[in-house]
Order: structure tokens, then C-alpha cells, then sequence
């Protein structure tokens, strides 16, 4: 596989004082002696001497009959058409936008033009976001999302201007906007220049970096908590009691990471049913698991992700109804509960001393009381739920399945999904095993322009095929399904 | 038709110019690094190698024959724009600058345009001998002393194309979304025309009736500014910035394609008519009219160069194949030599009898 010789493109985005300049002055004092080109939209910033610095103008136009997806800037194609002509290769190439540039555009121009395709790549597009003003901003308008959504690196800059917990729920928002990219937090843009710079934003081949829970697949259930019982008969409470009820049971959230239940206001189907199962989980019982200790965290995780795929099964087999006060008893078994305005009392007979793990279909309150009313924390818990986003419009599916993809099926399904939604779609991008090729796939699209090229082989690496779209109003049901129709067999 | 090498030579890099003197004599190669060779036309002598400009060199241009350096047995003078926002004229046989201007400040001179002058230079006008360079978003007219004539306001965008109506009264200047036509002797806008769409090149009809522009959107676009007609060509393959008008002004050849498309412009021009496709295997790079005569040179990026007569529908009359891919091609001005510049810095003149 002959390396990718193209030249590297970086797309700076974020609003006007955010830090965008003093990133790039960093960028080109740390890479003195190489040969990058700066295209910027106003003169006089640049502070490093000796650097090829072109001012754009923002010519934006439709490619193709007018159509609003395939935007391009018809300045960056004549820049960089010129600066190709130079044998002397460019070691790279940084394009600043306008504070409130969108970034569609840019990036389209790196795809829709033959010749600008060929001879560059774009390697990353990195949005410097202003810690004191970012929440104000995404409030304001769709330009700072489209920037957040758009971005496979995110300067969280600013950081000395603003206090933690603000930080913190700035970061949990960016990340719920954009799980793909990468957010560090900066002062003053002082960052390695490596996170910044050949990020291969493009190339999901450090999938391992995504988080977790954002690529895990559909689960037939919404939470899970990890139990330590000893022999007796428990209370398992579900939802919250009515008025005057005798024993409250949402006034304790039950565990120590605060699962906060009612938090969240989803209605899922009959909310007079509640499926779960009760499965004893093997873990041995004379360790301390509650202290989440860092040694212990592996076998956790490992007995945990036993019993998740066991509940799978479980979920997928015949349910057995229970009315409330009929006693449930831990197995692999799917238990139906009957509730009573969405609550109900079951009493659970465990056994054996040991872990436990309870699956819910829904996210409602759950609490188990041991004999006398105390209520038993979990020492674990997950939540299975897909993050949909509650509060901004632009949310972002990710798919992981394992297998192989039919090669035509894939491109007609993706084709038609861009042309149709790609207004919608900011980004995509996927790693992707296609039946006969021991290549990966590496897919890469912004709105309705894409670009699919194979690259390494997957060697010994399992054939599991990534996707993520990150855009406005999207469907991950429809995107779900739509993704397995192209699957083999 | 016959076809034989003249000559060959080499430079260091992408050659971005090729403009020949108005005698024949001699032809200026840019190259994208900066350096101008200057070659003598019959034997490909390297004259001189000019400076030229030292972020890299966008354009170069000679002069009318009635427009020389100053001075008793002036030679041909030149002109070049480049990358570092400078406007230079050059003695070419002497191998000097004579004079330069600071067009750009900072901002890339990409087109320079000499107006078109009668052969009868006795005028008193001072703005005869004048040259139209853009910088950015400035358009200046510059005489040959290194002043400026006339600045214009800045355009919105960047001025991406330029070309002087054959008759030199008026310049054609394209930014992006529009085409402006100026006045040469009052500097007024004369018409103005919306395009939607980035332009990369502008041509005129050696009979001043159709304007034409090459455009980033894969299309060409055609005015009649006297008559207030348009007419929007699409459906190339990618951007078109390959332009040439047969001396009769009756064909109008294109790049943006595998295939060089010549449209038929005489009566109400090419709208409804199938164009001649001229068919090459790799993306056309450089078409070319004889300036008098009626022979076509196209050129492809795989090197290869068509000759093409289209007076009975299209027959391909000769055709070379070069190593390198060619990038510009310059007819001389008694259309015998064809100079083939390439992008990788090779110059090569084909001698051409019909």
C-alpha cells in the first residue's frame, strides 16, 4: 500500500477570538523550516516571518446545478490549484476560516474537484472554541454548532477564564454534540502540535479513542446494575411511589454515582410493563468491588460484559409476566412485571451469596431493599441508553457492527442516503470491511460530497465495520437499518 | 502537414507562461518558481534568465510591437507579475528590469493583459501604451515607466481573469459573481454582468461581438454585451480554464474535459448546437487557435498534442506525444513555431507547415 503522498490540509475554525491566530503562530514557529502554506481570510496576523501567507476571499458557490451541498470555495480552488504548480512540495497546508464561517464549503472543496483531490488531503478539521463564550455562542446561533459538529479536533481554549464545573458541562456538551472528535483543553492554544497537526481526522483507524458507548450497538435494555447479595429475600421497588405511600423509595438515588433517574423523561411503550432479567454474575465474592479500585476494575468490566451479552440472549427469549408481590427469582430468564401506574413491589429470592446483575428494558427508578428496609447500593452501574440528544439539535449516531458489507449495496444505500438527507449531514466517516477486499474501507463525507478509498488490510484485526454521522435531525433507527440492509447474507 | 522539432529546452520548474515578442524573435518562459528564460525563437538560445519574482512568477507577457523599450535599438519589452505583489518590466534582449511597480502589496499579481494597440504608434495618447495587471482585488493600468495610470477601486472579490475587447477601448475584468466591463479611456464600468459562479479565464472574439468566461462550475458562459444575450454552457467534467477563439471568430474552443469541445459561435451562437468534441484520453490542458491561420492545438495531460483543422467537421491532422505533461501553449506570431510549455519545466518549439 503505497503511502498517501497528498499534501495535508488543516481547516481552522471558531469565533473570532477564540484563539484561532495564536494556534497558527504556534503551529509555524514549532514547524519552522517547513514549507506551509497559510490561507487566511484577513491580512496581518501572522506573526512568523518567511511563511507563504495568501489571503482568500470567501467565494462560495455551487458546484452542480445549484445545488446547496455541493458548496465550494471557489477562491481556495484557484489558490491551491497555483500552489501545486511549485515542484518544491508545500509540507502543508492551513486554512483559517471566519469567525463565523461554516465550514461545509472548505472541506466540500477538498472532495468535488479532481484536481485539488488528488494532490491534497484534508487531514483535520480543528475548532477553537472560547471557554468563556462557547455556551453563549452554541445558544446564539447554528454557525458555532455547524463548527462543533464539523470538527475532528476541539480546542477547548481559554480554560484559565473559566471555572471547573462550567468547563465541565462546556466539555459534556461538546462531547454530546460531537463524540468523534478529540476535545483538549488549551490556554493560550498551548497544545503539541501532533494533536493538532496529521490527526488523519478523516481516518477512523484510532477507533479505539471513540468513546465507548457511543459506538456500542443496540441493546434491548436501558440500564444495569451490579449487586453484591447475600442469601435472603429482597424488595425490588420500581418507579416512584404514589402520594402517601408508606415507604418512599425515590428519595435515595441507591448508589454512588448519583444515576439519576429521574432525570430523564422517556416514555417507552406500556409504561405497566417493565421487562428485566436478574442475573447472577460470576465475580468473585471475597474482593471488595464497591471501592472501585483500580485492580479490581478489570475483572468488573470482563464479568459485567459476560452478563450484558447473556442479557441479550435473555431479552430475546420468552418473557414470564409477573404481577407485583410475585417473586422473581435471579437466572436467565426475561421477567415481565405488571406495574401499577408505573410502579410496583417484587419480591426477589436470592439464594446463593454472590453478584448480581438487573437489566431494565427502561431507564425508570429502581431500588432493592434487603430485609428491613435498607436499600442496597449497586457497586456498578451502565447505562445502555443511546445518547440521544435532549437539548441540541445536532446529535450524531454511531454504528459498530461486525461483518462484511456487499460492495454495491453499501454504495447505492449511502448514495441515496446523502443525496436525500445530506443537507442534514455534516460529517461522516467509516472504517468498513466490504466482502472480497482484505482492505478496510475508509469512508469520509461532508453533506453530499464523499470520498471511499481502501486502505490498510485488516490482518488480524476483526472485520467490525465502523460508521458515524454526525448531523442535524437524524434517525438512528433509519440509519441503523439502512446500514444492515447493505450487510452480507 | 508537416511537424518538426525546432528546438527544446529546460527549466527548473512548472512552466506557468509562455509569451512570444511581438517579431518572433524571442519567447519568455515563466516558470512557477520565479526565474524567466528567455530563448531566442528560431534556435532556442537561452538569451538571459530573468529574476523574475522571488515567491514565484504567475504571468509574463510582451508587449505590442508598437510598445518597445525606450531608447535607441529597443528590443522587445516585457512584463511580468508574480507571487511577491510585484509588477516588472523587462528589456528581454538586454536581460534588465527597467522598471517595476508594487501592484499588490502582498496580494498575488495573477493576470497581466497589454491593451491591444493599432500598428500605428504615433499617437499622442499617452494612455496607448498601458498595461492592465490584477493584484488581489486591484486592478491597475500601469505604462511601461513603471506608473500607474489609473488604479480602480478595489473589485469585491479577487479578479480572477482579464482580457482587453480586440479593440482595446474597453477591458473585460471577472471577480467572483461578475463580469465588469471598463472603460479604458474614462475608467468607468461600461456594463456590468452578474455570473454565479467563480471564473477562471475570460476571452473575447477576435470580433469584439462575443465575451466568454471558463468557469469553477464545470461550465462556460457566453455574453453578446451588444446585443444583451447570454448563454450558459454546462455538463464539463471539471473546471474550465482552457479558452481560444478561431481567428474567424467562428469556433470557440474548450478545455474542462477529456474531450476539447469547439462550439460553432456564428449567427445566434451555440445554444441548441452539438459541439465538435475533439477526443483526447486525459484531461485537456491548453487549446490554441493559430492567430491567422485555421489550425487548433490541443494538448492533454498525458502529454499528448492534437492538431486539429475543423473547416470540414473535425479531422485530427497531426499529433505528438510529449513525456510530460503539457501545461501552456503559444502559437508564434506568424503561426509557423508552436512553443509547448510543461509542467515539468520543459519548453519545446514545433515548427508547423500547412
Amino acid at each position: 500500500m503505497p503511502a498517501d503522498l497528498r499534501i495535508p490540509v488543516t481547516v481552522l475554525t471558531g469565533f473570532l477570538g477564540a484563539g484561532k491566530t495564536t494556534l497558527l503562530n504556534r503551529v509555524l514557529t514549532e514547524r519552522h523550516g517547513r514549507k506551509i502554506a497559510v490561507i487566511e481570510n484577513e491580512f496581518g496576523e501572522i506573526g512568523i516571518d518567511n511563511q507563504l501567507v495568501i489571503q482568500a476571499d470567501e467565494e462560495i458557490f455551487a458546484m452542480n446545478n445549484g445545488c446547496l451541498c455541493c458548496t465550494v470555495r471557489g477562491d481556495l480552488l484557484r489558490i491551491l490549484a497555483r500552489l501545486l504548480k511549485r515542484k518544491d512540495k508545500l509540507d502543508g497546508v492551513f486554512i483559517e476560516t471566519t469567525g463565523l464561517a461554516d465550514p461545509g464549503p472548505v472541506a466540500q472543496t477538498f472532495f468535488t474537484d479532481p484536481e485539488i483531490r488528488e494532490a491534497y488531503r484534508l487531514d483535520g478539521i480543528v475548532t477553537v472554541v472560547d471557554a468563556r463564550h462557547a455556551a453563549q455562542h452554541l445558544d446564539d446561533g447554528k454557525e458555532a454548532k455547524e463548527q462543533v459538529a464539523f470538527a475532528d479536533v476541539i480546542l477547548l481554549n481559554k480554560t484559565d477564564l473559566a471555572d471547573a464545573a462550567a468547563l465541565d458541562r462546556l466539555e459534556a456538551r461538546l462531547h454530546r454534540m460531537n463524540p468523534v472528535a478529540r476535545i483538549h483543553r488549551t490556554r493560550d492554544c498551548d497544545i503539541a502540535i501532533d494533536k493538532v497537526l496529521n490527526v488523519g481526522g478523516f481516518n477512523l483507524s484510532r477507533a479505539t479513542d471513540l468513546d465507548p458507548r457511543f459506538l456500542e450497538p443496540e441493546y434491548p435494555f436501558e440500564w444495569a446494575g451490579l449487586y453484591q447479595l447475600a442469601p435472603g429475600t429482597y424488595d425490588l421497588c420500581i418507579g416512584a411511589h404514589s402520594e402517601g405511600s408508606e415507604k418512599e423509595c425515590h428519595h435515595d438515588h441507591g448508589g454512588e454515582d448519583d444515576h439519576d433517574h429521574e432525570g430523564h423523561d422517556h416514555h417507552h411503550g406500556d409504561d405497566n410493563e417493565l421487562d428485566i432479567a436478574f442475573l447472577p454474575v460470576a465475580l468473585p465474592t471475597d474482593s471488595d468491588y464497591s471501592t472501585q479500585s483500580d485492580a479490581a476494575q478489570p475483572a468488573v468490566t470482563s464479568a459485567t460484559a459476560a452478563a450484558r451479552d447473556t442479557a441479550v440472549q435473555v431479552f430475546s427469549d420468552w418473557e414470564q409476566s409477573a404481577k407485583p408481590g410475585e417473586t422473581i427469582t435471579p437466572g436467565t430468564i426475561l421477567h415481565r412485571l405488571h406495574l401499577d401506574n408505573g410502579h410496583a413491589h417484587f419480591p426477589v429470592e436470592v439464594a446463593h451469596r454472590g453478584h448480581y446483575m438487573l437489566f431494565t428494558a427502561h431507564d425508570v427508578p429502581t431500588h432493592l431493599y434487603a430485609p428491613g428496609e435498607t436499600l442496597v447500593r449497586y457497586i456498578h452501574d451502565q447505562d445502555f441508553r443511546h445518547e440521544h440528544s435532549h437539548d441540541e439539535e445536532i446529535a450524531s449516531v454511531g454504528i459498530s457492527l461486525a461483518g462484511d458489507l456487499d460492495g454495491k449495496r453499501l454504495n447505492d444505500w449511502i448514495g441515496g442516503l446523502l443525496a436525500k438527507k445530506g443537507q442534514d449531514i455534516f460529517r461522516c466517516k467509516g472504517v468498513l470491511a466490504v466482502r472480497g477486499s482484505d482492505k478496510r474501507m475508509v469512508f469520509q463525507g461532508v453533506h453530499m460530497t464523499f470520498d471511499a478509498k481502501f486502505d490498510q488490510p485488516w490482518g488480524a484485526a476483526p472485520r467490525t465495520n465502523i460508521f458515524v454521522f454526525i448531523g442535524r435531525n437524524l434517525s438512528r433507527e433509519e440509519l441503523v437499518s439502512g446500514f444492515k440492509s447493505c450487510m452480507v447474507g | 502537414m508537416n511537424l518538426a522539432k525546432a528546438w527544446a529546452a529546460q527549466m527548473d520548474d512548472y512552466v506557468i507562461g509562455l509569451t512570444w515578442s511581438p517579431d518572433g524573435r524571442s519567447l519568455a518562459a515563466a516558470s512557477a518558481a520565479g526565474p524567466i528564460g528567455v530563448y531566442d525563437g528560431v534556435t532556442g538560445a537561452k538569451l538571459h534568465e530573468l529574476s523574475g519574482h522571488s515567491d514565484g512568477t504567475n504571468a509574463v507577457a510582451f508587449a505590442p510591437a508598437a510598445i518597445g523599450v525606450a531608447g535607441p535599438g529597443s528590443g522587445p519589452l516585457l512584463a511580468s507579475g508574480g507571487q511577491d505583489g510585484f509588477v516588472r518590466f523587462w528589456d528581454a534582449l538586454g536581460g534588465k528590469q527597467s522598471a517595476e511597480v508594487n501592484a499588490g502589496h502582498g496580494a498575488w499579481v495573477e493576470n497581466l493583459q497589454w491593451k491591444p494597440t493599432a500598428t500605428d504608434s504615433n499617437s499622442q495618447n499617452p494612455n496607448l501604451k498601458m498595461l492592465a495587471a490584477a493584484a488581489g482585488r486591484k486592478l491597475l493600468f500601469l505604462n511601461p515607466e513603471g506608473s500607474i495610470i489609473h488604479a480602480f477601486k478595489d473589485a469585491p472579490k479577487t479578479l480572477s481573469a482579464l482580457a482587453w475587447h480586440p479593440g482595446g477601448g474597453a477591458i473585460a475584468a471577472a471577480s467572483f459573481d461578475r463580469v465588469v466591463i471598463l472603460d479604458a479611456d474614462d475608467f468607468r464600468v461600461q456594463r456590468e454582468f452578474a455570473y454565479s459562479g467563480a471564473i477562471e479565464t475570460l476571452t473575447w472574439s477576435p470580433d469584439g461581438r462575443w465575451l466568454v468566461a471558463g468557469a469553477q462550475n464545470n461550465a462556460v458562459h457566453l455574453w453578446i454585451p451588444e446585443e444583451d444575450q447570454e448563454f450558459h454552457m454546462s455538463g464539463y467534467e471539471t473546471k474550465v480554464r482552457e479558452l481560444s477563439f478561431s481567428s474567424d471568430s467562428r469556433w470557440l474552443a474548450t478545455g474542462g474535459s477529456r474531450d476539447a469541445c469547439v462550439w460553432d459561435c456564428t449567427g445566434a451562437g451555440p445554444e441548441g448546437r452539438e459541439p465538435v468534441a475533439l477526443p483526447h484520453s486525459t484531461r485537456v490542458s491548453a487549446v490554441a487557435f493559430q492567430h491567422t491561420r485555421d489550425l487548433l492545438a490541443t494538448a492533454a495531460i498525458d502529454g499528448e498534442v492534437g492538431f486539429w483543422r475543423l473547416t470540414d467537421g473535425e479531422t485530427r491532422v497531426a499529433a505528438v506525444k510529449l513525456t510530460a505533461p503539457p501545461s501552456s501553449l503559444a502559437w508564434s506570431p506568424d503561426d509557423n513555431l508552436l512553443a509547448i510549455g510543461s509542467q515539468k519545466g520543459g519548453v519545446l518549439a514545433l515548427r508547423v507547415a500547412n
